[in-house]
């Protein structure tokens, strides 16, 4: 008892935080998920039921649907996971020039609706394609379907996983790797025996980022999926097509399920390991390779991946200003004129609510994961689990949850911007608590036990210790969930209000109207927004903890 | 700098946690209605409050219609665009605690389903009586505002090099060289391709031929778009043959410069769209939510469309239409039933998605 009371004399905030956390999780997350879980076993006439899931498992459209995502969400996460791999490794030991350059490469996709990028494919290699009819002369090149589906979401979230793994490549100490070599071995044999063991827990989880992000991918199947249906556009055509909630919340349940048993694995598999290496010795600095076959191969490939990755990019801002792409080429400022007459709202909406959102999510995924990895306390595994459900929900059953989750008192919150600032927070949060976890977990114990013998508080060795070693971590985390929210679609798109509205719906729209100008004028705009809060937060980041660790 | 620090990170911490507590407390604690439902006595001379209208049409006819709404009444109105199967599942949710007045737009098949559910508050315009009673509700749960019948886009290139005649009949759309060339949109998501459904089953005279047919007419289909109008683009872009929506769309997507369009109406018997407005049940500001129909049933609300492109037919006779809508006068149209058609909706998508589409 007194060392209890000790213990809450120490760190006064602690329990607080944890009750306050837990509730605000409880609340946001699991309340939607019991309500949609609710639905899922009551039809439309109040009659309780398997119905649902005996559609989704019975073979039909909704049995194949899942298959074809979970084919895709594999297919994805391996090759964005390699991918990401590869261009973090080229960063952390290789000596290229161009380096900033591929690295702003490596964030672009990040920084835009998904759905740009399906448009962009399109345009690129769909039948009017710019590669496939201009330069191949094809005639009929078709992009619908899992192949533009695998190749447009690899594009789309490579990233989160190049962000996942560069900081923590970064990290590794080179004195292990320096050990090996001395003893003899061969680069090769380092790299598989200490870099590649070393970066497990980094590839499991950008892995494990990619997949759910692939399966809860809503935009990319609207556009391109041409014929092969996925769970999450399956879940919209039911919920908003046939009017069945009841199938679409028993197919989200299906999907939830996969998901976690994915993620249950796979901490098993990375938990039972250690990868301490910031010991709080002083690390030298990393001798890079600087010539020979590897670091041309690895160059080589960065430059291809970075020249893919610009010939998507540079359609859009060119898009926005042509009048209608492969009709009539001639420039035009009348999509920009458009988005400022009708935008202005949605400019304005999104980029309030997102700001508020960012630190929300960025200070709860850090304060998590620290929690997560660092301490003890009743219902650590529940809020580990509740903190990671969110992202495996495709967004669209988030949005009707949401919706029936906060639609009566007390907590009527449809139609507020608060309901649009919690979907931010939910669905950006598990990216900077898996981030924050991976660079956590390589930190020693034994730094922050120093600070607290010396009599720190909790919250000060957090911000003073824990918080500088893990900033880029965090940053990324920031990074991430002001991206995120600000291309946030399926699960706002049940949210948005006449009160507030999105730059993501108004997009979706446009898309679906054929108006790719004026898409492209928003996306343009956007991914400006983008650019400039980039270099903000990195100020700020700077600001905050001194120098950056050097890159 | 070091106390700076400290002072820093205690405030982070408090902030965090007020934020926290904030956000959880007036979640817990707040069950007044949003303030954009202010104004509960309607002053007669001025209206006080503010209207909130979810809209069924493309973004930039919504725009100009509030707008010009605002200029002619001086009652302030907010908007939101989504599509008319994503309305229906909002009000349907919303029901508890509306957070719209009017439902401005979009198939009245939709407004059936939600008058069926008694998710509508009826209410009968004094304009009403000059529309169509085909083009209403006769209890005034929703008014017709538009019609626009479906129609064939064809891409011309595509046509001139494969020798083809663009599709004047539905029979014409089972021609082989057509196989893998047609895009529609899915009827369970979309209005315009229920439309379609719907207009099928009457033209082939029984829902058994009409089903054969849709089978037939499967193997020729590229893709199922999510939206209705989807498919005009795809093939104004050249990415399919031949597609399957309304004419107003169509001709919008002509004047916006996808010249390669061909816009033909099939001959053996085509289907509409009624495009309705109705007020959302439990609205705080009914008075001025009928303003709002009175305004959108008028030739001033109802002209508003053809000042940004969109080609429908009016329903009040007294409104001058877009000269280039294709006038349901002009052309073969079959008896579509929007009453059946919404009653029988969900029944049709279902059989379809485990017949046809499996």
């Amino acid at each position: 008892m007194s060392a209890m009371f000790k213990r809450f004399k120490r760190e006064p905030l602690l329990p607080i935080l944890i009750v306050l956390v837990m509730l605000c999780l409880l609340v946001f997350i699991v309340y939607p998920l019991f309500q949609i879980a609710k639905s899922s076993f009551v039809g439309s006439t109040g009659e309780v039921g398997l119905e649902g899931y005996q559609r989704v498992l019975s073979g039909g459209g909704l049995f194949h649907a899942l298959v074809n995502s979970l084919v895709l969400a594999v297919l994805t996460a391996t090759l964005s996971t390699a991918i990401a791999y590869v261009f973090a490794y080229t960063f952390a030991y290789v000596k290229v020039p161009f380096k900033k350059l591929f690295n702003g490469i490596a964030i672009l996709p990040v920084i835009s609706p998904p759905f740009v990028i399906a448009l962009s494919a399109m345009l690129l290699l769909g039948k009017q394609g710019l590669i496939t009819k201009n330069l191949l002369g094809l005639e009929n090149a078709n992009i619908y379907g899992l192949h533009g589906l695998v190749l447009v979401q690899t594009l789309s979230f490579f990233p989160i996983a190049f962000l996942t793994l560069s900081g923590l490549l970064r990290s590794i100490s080179p004195s292990l790797e320096e050990a090996s070599q001395n003893m003899g071995a061969s680069r090769l044999k380092t790299f598989l025996s200490v870099t590649l063991p070393l970066s497990v827990p980094g590839i499991a989880n950008a892995f494990l980022l990619v997949f759910v992000q692939s399966l809860a991918d809503f935009g990319n199947p609207m556009t391109i999926g041409g014929n092969y249906s996925t769970v999450a556009r399956e879940i919209y055509l039911q919920a908003v097509g046939s009017y069945n909630l009841q199938a679409g919340a028993a197919l989200a349940m299906v999907l939830l399920t996969v998901t976690i048993i994915v993620y249950i694995l796979q901490n098993f598999w990375v938990g039972k390991k250690s990868y301490v290496t910031v010991t709080g010795k002083p690390t030298g600095q990393r001798r890079m390779i600087e010539s020979g076959a590897v670091k041309h191969g690895l160059f080589t490939f960065c430059m291809i991946m970075s020249i893919a990755v610009i010939a998507f990019y540079a359609l859009v801002p060119i898009g926005s200003f042509i009048k209608l792409w492969g009709i009539n080429n001639s420039l035009t400022l009348d999509h920009y004129k458009y988005v400022f007459s009708i935008g202005q709202k949605a400019i304005k909406d999104t980029l309030t609510l997102a700001i508020v959102a960012t630190p929300i999510a960025g200070l709860l995924g850090m304060i998590i994961a620290f929690l997560i990895v660092r301490k003890r306390f009743f219902g650590k595994k529940a809020l580990e689990i509740i903190s990671m459900l969110s992202i495996a929900v495709p967004g669209t059953v988030i949005g009707i949850g949401y919706i029936l989750a906060f639609n009566k008192a007390p907590l009527a919150l449809t139609g507020t911007g608060i309901i649009i600032v919690a979907a931010f927070v939910v669905r950006s949060m598990p990216v900077g608590i898996r981030s924050g976890v991976a660079a956590l977990q390589q930190i020693d114990p034994s730094i922050e036990e120093a600070a607290t013998n010396l009599g720190a508080s909790g919250s000060k060795v957090f911000t003073s210790v824990v918080l500088p070693l893990i900033k880029s971590a965090f940053f990324s985390g920031l990074v991430n969930s002001f991206v995120k929210s600000m291309t946030a679609m399926s699960a706002v798109i049940f949210l948005i209000s006449a009160k507030y509205n999105l730059i993501t719906a108004s997009i979706l729209a446009q898309v679906e109207a054929g108006r790719i100008g004026v898409a492209s004028a928003y996306c343009t705009i956007l991914i400006l927004i983008m650019i400039v809060a980039l270099i903000l937060l990195n100020l700020l980041v700077k600001w905050m903890g001194g120098k950056e660790r050097s890159a | 700098m070091m106390g700076m620090k400290k002072w820093m990170s205690s405030i982070t911490a408090l902030t965090m946690a007020a934020m926290l507590f904030t956000g959880c407390g007036s979640a817990g604690g707040n069950n007044a209605a949003p303030a954009n439902n202010g104004g509960g006595d309607a002053a007669p001379a001025k209206p006080q409050g503010k209207l909130t209208v979810y809209v069924g049409f493309q973004e930039d006819h919504a725009v100009a219609a509030i707008k010009k709404f605002t200029e002619d009444t001086g009652i302030e109105a907010s908007m939101i665009r989504m599509s008319g199967g994503e309305i229906l599942a909002k009000v349907r949710a919303e029901q508890g605690n509306p957070q719209a007045d009017v439902w401005y737009g979009g198939p009245a098949d939709t407004f059936v389903q939600a008058t069926a559910e008694g998710l509508l508050q009826p209410y009968t315009s004094p304009i009403a009586e000059k529309v169509d009673a085909k083009y209403k509700d006769p209890d005034g749960n929703w008014t017709g505002i538009y019609v626009g019948a479906l129609g064939f886009a064809s891409n011309k290139e595509f046509l001139a090099k494969k020798g083809l005649e663009a599709p004047k009949t539905w029979e014409d759309l089972l021609n082989p060289a057509f196989k893998g060339e047609i895009v529609m949109a899915d009827p369970a998501s979309s209005g315009t391709a229920y439309t379609a459904m719907y207009t099928v089953l009457k033209v082939m005279g029984s829902e058994e031929k009409g089903f054969e047919y849709l089978s037939k007419l499967h193997p020729q289909i590229q893709q199922y778009t999510t939206s209705g109008s989807a498919p005009g683009r795809m093939v104004g872009m050249g990415e399919a043959g031949v597609g399957v929506l309304f004419a107003h769309d169509v001709i919008k997507y002509q004047e916006e410069g996808f010249d390669s369009l061909e816009l033909t109406i099939p001959e053996d018997g085509t289907g509409y769209e009624t495009g309705a407005i109705g007020i959302i049940k439990n609205t705080k500001n009914e008075e001025l939510a009928q303003k709002f129909v009175d305004w959108a049933l008028s030739p001033a609300g109802q002209e508003v469309g053809k000042t940004v492109g969109s080609y429908q037919n009016l329903t009040n006779p007294d409104a001058v239409g877009p000269e280039k809508a294709v006038k349901l006068s002009d052309i073969n149209t079959i008896d579509y039933d929007v009453v059946e058609a919404g009653k029988e909706r969900q029944r049709l998508i279902d059989k379809w998605s485990v017949e046809v589409k499996k």
